[in-house]
């Protein structure tokens, strides 16, 4: 292990009011799956981000970034943890220019300060990841985080248009601009975007903006069985109308909303919610076609939320994603009632539960499998829904789990034929393994 | 358009010597054995076909094959790899930057026979294409079922998908739907040693880094791509396009900002000026009035009630903005033609001048009034004739500057003017390039938006992927030396 102190030593020099936190107990909040960091620093703007990396570099040290810490444990159990380079300190919307529905802000802030700061000028950022209370911007960005409305709007690559990134020099660079189309040079957005830190700390942001919508509102159905759910995502995706989220719901999931959240979801057969934004004539036209589809495929019933209500659920949704043992399945959409039998089965042969909640209208399942630490069933159920997952063409990534089945499986599954391509990149980007590794795919 | 043939750059010419006639020999008959002699082009009567593209630039390849698979490109790679010679991929030719000018000479692999439609899925919105399917022939055949393929470049009638995605193409309805980055999940590509990878797929969110993202818009410096997994979209219900005549082109840049601002956000927002609005008139008889300063073509689709209040939202706004007359177009073939002027307006403009020159510049919205008196105070101060053509909506500038190549000096006045256009580009925060890619052409100004540090990193990528250099050389980068070359044009 490289001695720390030169460097605390250097940095107090050269940065005397940087905050920095060295003493144990402190440290202890953190940890990082079991991991403690032996320094944590908070820089102020991205000059002092740059100068920390710098010296970071030079001693030889690792560091790891982190914003509001609500996905920390995202990834493999880290390597060596010497710095933790905390971003909330860097809240500044630098610049929002309304009229051309473009922002440019600092990585630190959170998204809900974020959101709430557009919002004045009656404009959003249309990504709607969970814990935007407590997720910073960057943090969203580097581990590409998002939410139901990725149906309509995408998501961070879609709308990200410019990146200030402290690369593992110390040195800043751009990639992208200001503007909403752009082809100059290659599109390194796009790289940083998910790359979990592994490859620069992400400082500054230029985000394209959506106008708020004028009005929303949300669809109930309720279907028997998962098949009829399904044939009713296919059938909305395959008509005129453009929902913004379509959300399949299981029974496991209705239930635990109904307990937690105070909704009141019928927790039998599968629910689907689906989010109409636009003029209230385009609404109302949409949602009683909704119910049309949905009736041919056996809807039991049809609640119509607004206000308060429809923010719960949706917030209810969102928050869903994060068990204690929670699997992200990506797989085509006309798979899902097949994978969904499939989970009951690996479920039922693995004596575990599960409760799904899922973006349908992408194919994307939120998986919480339980009880969490069941660490031997848990470990051959995830190895055979991983294998179903990419037969359906898909991926299974296990986004959330306690350290120990972390020890036992590999949450991204084995890298695929294009890993040495991606180990090439790191290696031009940090050959000396200055952001900390073992948390990327394939221990990047 | 070509006009010059364009020396390689000295500094780095010693790398890539072109072929002598015995090496030659050896290369074609190298790939004959692989492909068969007949899709391997090697005579200069062949070779003039694929020596330009639709930028001004030109240079002759020395090889130019034709395969029918991915199996057959990789082995055309490891042959090029071995004889260390260069390898240009090219779709239709129709790049407005010079991506598929082999400047170095080498292989060109033209794509011409890898252009079948491989697997649509209507079901999960997904198809399944070969590079060199031409754009528009995807969504002719979607149209039957209700589906379409977003990205539609103006070339779209000819240019390829495969080429669409190594410039990350645009066109006029990406305002709303976005570009081709944002419409393809997954590729099959080449690598520089040959290899066959599969980056992206069928689903989203795939684990690692978004290789497809990276690639995408890499104008075929990184692999060459050799199938395309895109997403497709259902055909919307109602589509309204309105044309609106502006006295001043202020009145219709102030109307773009103004739209975009009020939250309405219009599938297209195209602009014309007079000098084109009279070029496309001669040539399309669209109807548009030959006297106004500006006219916007802007189209609102979607579900009916939602067209109707965006067209009225905009008809509203232009009215505001002292628009002369907004139309609305009665019925499709109006529509169609209404668009037809649009999208043949660069051929247009070959009835008034011999030839022309378009930058690609973006700015930021509220600041096209400023730039586009200043895209035609640059051109006045060299004497040259700009029209303008472009997306407005998403601040998109096409300057197109007419020239003579014949007239001594011209060639040279439209590459500064060119330049400057794009200095005030890059003043305003905007972007050198919004679709048609850097290329050859836009090299040296890439340090107009780009540091150092940050073109680095750039190369970083290029080394990681591309080590030799043999994809597309000497594109995308500045190079030293290039400036004094281009003087001497």
């Amino acid at each position: 292990m490289v001695e720390i102190e030169p460097f605390l030593a250097s940095i107090k020099q050269l940065m005397p009011s940087l905050p920095i936190t060295s003493e144990p107990d402190a440290l202890q909040d953190y940890t990082i799956d079991g991991v403690l960091p032996r320094l944590v620093v908070k820089p102020d703007n991205k000059e002092q981000v740059a100068q920390v990396i710098t010296l970071v570099s030079e001693h030889g040290l690792t560091v790891l970034a982190r914003g509001g810490g609500s996905r920390m444990n995202l990834g493999g159990i880290p390597a060596q943890v010497d710095v933790v380079l905390e971003t909330r300190q860097m809240t500044r919307l630098l610049e929002h220019e309304a009229p051309d529905l473009t922002c440019h802000v600092e990585a630190g802030i959170t998204f809900a300060a974020l959101q709430a700061h557009l919002a004045t000028k009656g404009q959003w950022i249309a990504l709607d990841p969970p814990d935007a209370e407590q997720a910073t911007l960057g943090g969203i960005l580097a581990s590409n985080s998002s939410g139901p409305k990725r149906l309509r709007y995408g998501t961070a690559r879609d709308i990200v248009i410019g990146l200030h990134v402290v690369q593992a020099s110390g040195e800043i660079a751009r990639s992208g601009g200001r503007v909403v189309k752009n082809v100059a040079g290659y599109d390194l957005n796009k790289l940083y975007i998910g790359s979990l830190g592994t490859l620069g700390i992400i400082v500054e942001a230029n985000l394209k903006l959506q106008p708020l919508p004028p009005d929303e509102r949300t669809l109930l159905l309720t279907f028997a069985s998962a098949q009829e759910a399904t044939q009713t995502v296919i059938a909305l995706l395959g008509s005129l109308l453009t929902p913004s989220a379509i959300e399949l719901i299981d029974a496991g999931a209705a239930s635990d909303m109904s307990d937690f959240f105070g909704l009141n979801l019928p927790t039998e057969g599968s629910t689907l919610a689906v989010n109409f934004e636009g003029s209230p004539s385009s609404i109302d036209r949409s949602i009683d076609e909704t119910r049309l589809i949905a009736r041919k495929a056996g809807a039991l019933m049809g609640d119509d939320l607004t206000g308060k209500e429809q923010a719960q659920l949706w917030q209810a949704v969102r928050e869903h994603t994060r068990g204690t043992v929670t699997c992200k399945v990506a797989i085509l959409v006309t798979q899902i009632a097949a994978y969904l039998e499939t989970i009951n089965r690996v479920c039922h042969d693995h004596r575990l539960e599960a409760a799904v909640i899922g973006h349908a209208g992408n194919g994307i399942l939120y998986v919480e499998l339980r009880p969490g630490d069941a660490t031997p069933r848990l470990v051959g159920a995830i190895a055979e829904l991983r294998r179903h997952a990419q037969e359906a063409r898909g991926s299974l990534v296990v986004e959330r789990c306690p350290v120990d089945l972390k020890g036992s499986i590999n949450v991204w599954g084995e890298p695929g034929s294009d890993f040495y391509l991606m180990q090439r990149l790191k290696q031009q980007f940090d050959a000396q393994g200055t952001f900390v590794k073992g948390r990327f795919v394939g221990g990047l | 358009m070509s006009i010059t043939e364009l020396p390689p750059p000295s500094t780095t010419a010693s790398l890539y010597e072109r072929m002598s006639a015995g090496k030659k020999a050896e290369v074609v008959r190298e790939l004959s054995d692989v492909i068969g002699a007949r899709y391997v082009l090697y005579t200069p009567y062949d070779l003039m076909l694929y020596e330009y593209d639709a930028s001004i630039d030109r240079s002759t390849p020395d090889v130019v094959v034709l395969p029918a698979n991915t199996e057959e490109v990789a082995a055309i790679v490891k042959i090029a790899a071995r004889h260390h010679v260069p390898v240009v991929p090219r779709g239709a030719g129709t790049g407005l930057s010079g991506g598929a000018i082999p400047i170095y000479g080498g292989i060109v692999i033209a794509f011409a026979r890898m252009n079948r439609i491989l697997e649509v899925d209507y079901d999960n919105l997904r198809a399944v294409v070969q590079p060199g399917l031409v754009n528009l022939h995807l969504s002719n055949a979607l149209n039957p079922r209700g589906y379409y393929y977003v990205p539609d470049p103006s070339s779209q009638r000819s240019c390829t998908i495969g080429g669409n995605v190594g410039e990350n193409a645009g066109g006029p309805h990406t305002l709303i739907y976005g570009v081709t980055t944002n419409h393809v999940l997954g590729v099959e590509i080449v690598t520089p040693e040959g290899n066959i990878v599969q980056i992206g797929g069928w689903t989203p969110d795939a684990p690692g880094y978004d290789l497809t993202g990276l690639l995408i818009g890499s104008e075929g410096t990184l692999c060459i791509v050799t199938k395309i997994i895109t997403r497709i979209v259902h055909l919307a219900e109602d589509v309204k396009t309105m044309v609106a005549v502006f006295n001043t082109m202020d009145d219709a840049s102030n109307t773009v900002s103004e739209i975009i601002a009020s939250g309405v956000i219009p599938a297209a927002i195209e602009m014309m000026d007079q000098m084109i609005l009279q070029a496309v008139e001669a040539d399309t008889h669209a109807g548009y009035p030959l006297d106004a300063a500006a006219v916007l073509l802007m189209e609102a689709e979607g579900l009916r009630q939602s067209v109707e209040e965006q067209t009225a939202t905009i008809c509203a706004i232009c009215d505001k903005h002292h628009a002369r007359t907004v139309r609305v177009a009665a019925n499709e073939t109006e529509r169609q033609l209404f668009w037809a002027g649009r999208k043949n307006a660069f051929g247009a403009v070959g009835r008034i001048s011999p030839e022309f020159y378009v930058q690609d510049g973006v700015v930021p919205r509220t600041k096209l009034p400023y730039v586009l008196r200043r895209v035609s105070e640059i051109c006045d101060s060299y004497g040259l004739r700009v029209g303008n053509v472009f997306h407005a909506g998403d601040g998109n500038l096409h300057p197109l500057i007419l020239f003579d190549s014949q007239i001594p000096g011209e060639v040279e006045r439209v590459r500064k003017a060119g330049h400057e256009i794009l200095e005030v580009c890059a003043e305003v925060g905007g972007s050198i390039t919004g679709e048609h890619g850097v290329g050859i052409e836009k090299q040296e100004e890439m340090a107009l938006i780009f540091n150092e540090t940050d073109l680095r990193i750039m190369q970083q990528v290029r080394g990681a992927w591309n080590p030799d250099q043999l994809f597309n050389p000497g594109k995308l980068f500045p190079m030293p030396g290039r400036c004094a070359d281009m003087k001497q044009l």
